[in-house]
């Protein structure tokens, strides 16, 4: 079943009065529970193609359609709602809030949806922490955290709220070799358990023996898309 | 909550930064209060001046007189007759009262001379209803028919005058002929309205009505009050009696003087020259959030990201401004209530400081000037630091929160 389809997709940007095609037509679409990545060369349009999916961008042409709803026309805040609810992000740099401890930061994704109490928050910010590997950790803040412990507080802030879709935008990039072994166990520990859908874009090798799916991306168009049934770490 | 939780956490993330924007904030809030209480105990002495040395609590006059006063014309006098006199007594809050005698003058000690306000007065009386008898520094108050004058002891130092001299008022008639008083000088006295001391100078009522040719005749009547905060309807009520002596009689409250009204809109120039100050705390909050703004961009993505929506981070920034709005409200507050507890019990003497008469600027005092405590003033100032705080993030947190997800995540 698709969670994600994308129709003939354009983004254009404009540098004064020149125009800059980011994504040139992308047809795409993503099932429930893939453990994908986007790889391409800098300036390629992973990063946009990711930005379009998450509801962080509009595009300029065509359709996008997230749960069988087409989003590619919403407003902002119909946008935001959507984010809110349905997608987590983790990125290059963390972005965790630095006044926040380790269990705050996870708590702030969860918090600002309405629906649960406040011990049913408790039980799960724990349990996501304790998922990723920081059990015991949960008070210190980013700053008495490692890289690799700072990701996985991003990774558990992107899942604690059960999103349908995670977007990595190259989550290994300030990582070591071995940070990003640990972190992608991680990844692909959440995939299997929670049945999560997850779309990186990525240089790093590492990052993409770990994928089920290689979507190369030239030009913002996609020139290569590979599944792959046989991977190691899933087995 | 959580929102909330997150300001009060960015409050702390630069101690020194919110610790100098409260300052900003306390120290204009403890400026306003500080000047607010030495502009209305200003005018509490101003206007107790005025009332004490000058005009009594309510004064009556013609028409036609008061609105020439300045003049100090002979025309549209008064006869201070039984029946007026009687009428007067009936003014709820009663006293006393005293008719005077206002009239130009120069005043020649043979050598020099000097235009002056002349006041023939009814000393018993006029003592009853003003309270110069404390400030007589040396001699006495004349008795009727006596050709004794008082005068203030600034303008005795600049005529070189002393007790005992002789003096000669050269003044015209209500037939516009000369005629001059000689009077010896029986008292000088030293009042807290520099007005008084240096321009006018007392001479008996009889002699002067005798000297001007205007019979029985006063230009006015100063009434004393038991209470200077008496209801605008004691006035009004007693316009309707006295009118029934005289149509052409009005009846003016102290409040109703042009030195009260100058006074007043001094200080509501006063209060614009505070606001200024105040708009300057208002630009340290709108610069500090403008600051965090740019400090959180990435966050402020992340915010984003998240699925916060614009009005949430706007509110984020709007809470973390109030809580200094309310740090710094809070500080100056303390230090307002400090300085107007001082001053108010000790006042402040600003010819230690600089060799100014406050009558120089029209202000009508010359001895130390006291605080007043004004407690809507700190409600006023507390409520202004908070809501001032709040309203000055908004703009700034606007457009913080507007930026473009994408562009705030990665600092493009």
């Amino acid at each position: 079943m698709n969670l994600l389809s994308l129709e003939n997709v354009s983004k254009i940007y404009h540098q004064g009065e020149i125009e800059v095609p980011a994504l040139r037509g992308i047809d795409l679409e993503i099932e429930k529970g893939e453990f994908a990545t986007v790889f391409g060369p800098s300036g390629s349009g992973k990063t946009t193609l990711l930005n379009v999916i998450g509801c962080l961008d509009k595009p300029t042409d065509g359709v996008i359609k997230f749960d069988g709803n087409n989003i590619a026309n919403l407003d902002k805040s119909e946008l935001a709602g959507i984010r809110r609810r349905n997608i987590g992000f983790v990125f290059q740099s963390y972005n965790l809030i630095p006044v926040l401890t380790a269990f705050e930061n996870v708590e702030f994704a969860v918090k600002i949806i309405d629906h649960l109490t406040k011990d049913e928050i408790k039980e799960r910010v724990l349990k996501m922490l304790s998922l990723v590997g920081l059990e015991g950790l949960e008070d210190r803040k980013p700053n008495e955290l490692s890289g690799g412990q700072k990701q996985r507080v991003a990774i558990a802030r992107a899942l604690v709220k059960e999103p349908k879709l995670v977007l990595a935008d190259e989550p290994s990039a300030n990582l070591d070799s071995k940070t990003s072994e640990d972190v992608l166990e991680v990844m692909v520990k959440m995939n299997k358990e929670l049945d999560t859908t997850f779309l990186f874009s990525t240089h790093d090798p590492l990052v993409m023996d770990y994928a089920k799916r290689k979507i190369e991306i030239k030009d913002g168009l996609i020139s290569k898309d590979e599944r792959r049934e046989e991977v190691d770490v899933f087995n | 909550m959580f929102l909330i939780k997150l300001s009060l956490k960015n409050l702390l993330r630069h101690k020194r930064r919110t610790i100098i924007t409260a300052a900003i904030i306390a120290w204009a809030i403890f400026f306003y209060i500080t000047f607010d209480s030495f502009l209305l105990g200003m005018n509490d002495m101003v206007f107790q001046n005025i009332i004490d040395y000058e005009y009594g609590h309510v004064q009556v006059a013609d028409q036609t007189y008061w609105d020439e006063k300045d003049e100090l014309p002979l025309e549209n006098l008064l006869v201070n007759n039984q029946s007026i006199n009687q009428e007067i007594t009936q003014i709820e809050g009663y006293q006393a009262h005293a008719g005077q005698l206002n009239f130009q003058v120069r005043l020649n000690d043979g050598v020099k001379e000097t235009p002056v306000v002349g006041r023939g007065i009814d000393a018993n009386q006029t003592l009853n209803v003003l309270d110069y008898e404390q400030y007589l520094k040396e001699g006495e108050f004349f008795k009727p028919g006596e050709y004794k004058a008082v005068l203030g002891q600034r303008l005795a130092e600049v005529m070189n005058l002393e007790l005992g001299d002789y003096i000669t008022l050269l003044t015209r008639t209500e037939s516009d002929t000369f005629n001059t008083i000689d009077a010896e000088i029986g008292g000088i006295i030293n009042t807290p309205n520099p007005s008084i001391n240096q321009n006018v100078v007392f001479v008996p009522l009889d002699i002067v009505q005798d000297a001007l040719n205007v019979d029985n005749k006063v230009t006015h009547y100063i009434i004393k009050l038991n209470n200077k905060n008496f209801r605008p309807n004691v006035i009004s009520n007693f316009q309707n009696t006295i009118k029934t002596q005289n149509n052409n009689l009005n009846v003016y409250s102290w409040r109703d003087l042009d030195e009260v009204s100058i006074t007043k809109s001094k200080q509501a120039g006063n209060t614009m020259i505070l606001l200024i100050i105040l708009t300057i705390a208002a630009i340290g909050i709108i610069n500090i959030v403008i600051l965090a703004a740019l400090e959180r961009m990435e966050e402020i993505g992340m915010m984003k990201a998240l699925g916060l929506k614009e009005k949430e981070i706007i509110f984020t920034f709007v809470v973390e401004s109030t809580g200094i709005g309310i740090l710094g409200g809070i500080f100056g507050v303390i230090l307002g209530a400090a300085s107007v507890y001082y001053f108010s019990n000790f006042g402040i003497d600003f010819s230690l400081f600089v060799d100014i008469d406050m009558s120089t600027f029209g202000i009508p005092i010359v001895s130390e000037i006291y605080g007043v405590w004004n407690p809507w003033t700190f409600v006023y100032m507390f409520f202004f630091a908070i809501f001032g705080s709040m309203l000055a993030s908004i703009l700034p947190a606007r457009w913080a929160a507007k930026k473009d997800p994408v562009d705030a995540i990665y600092r493009r």
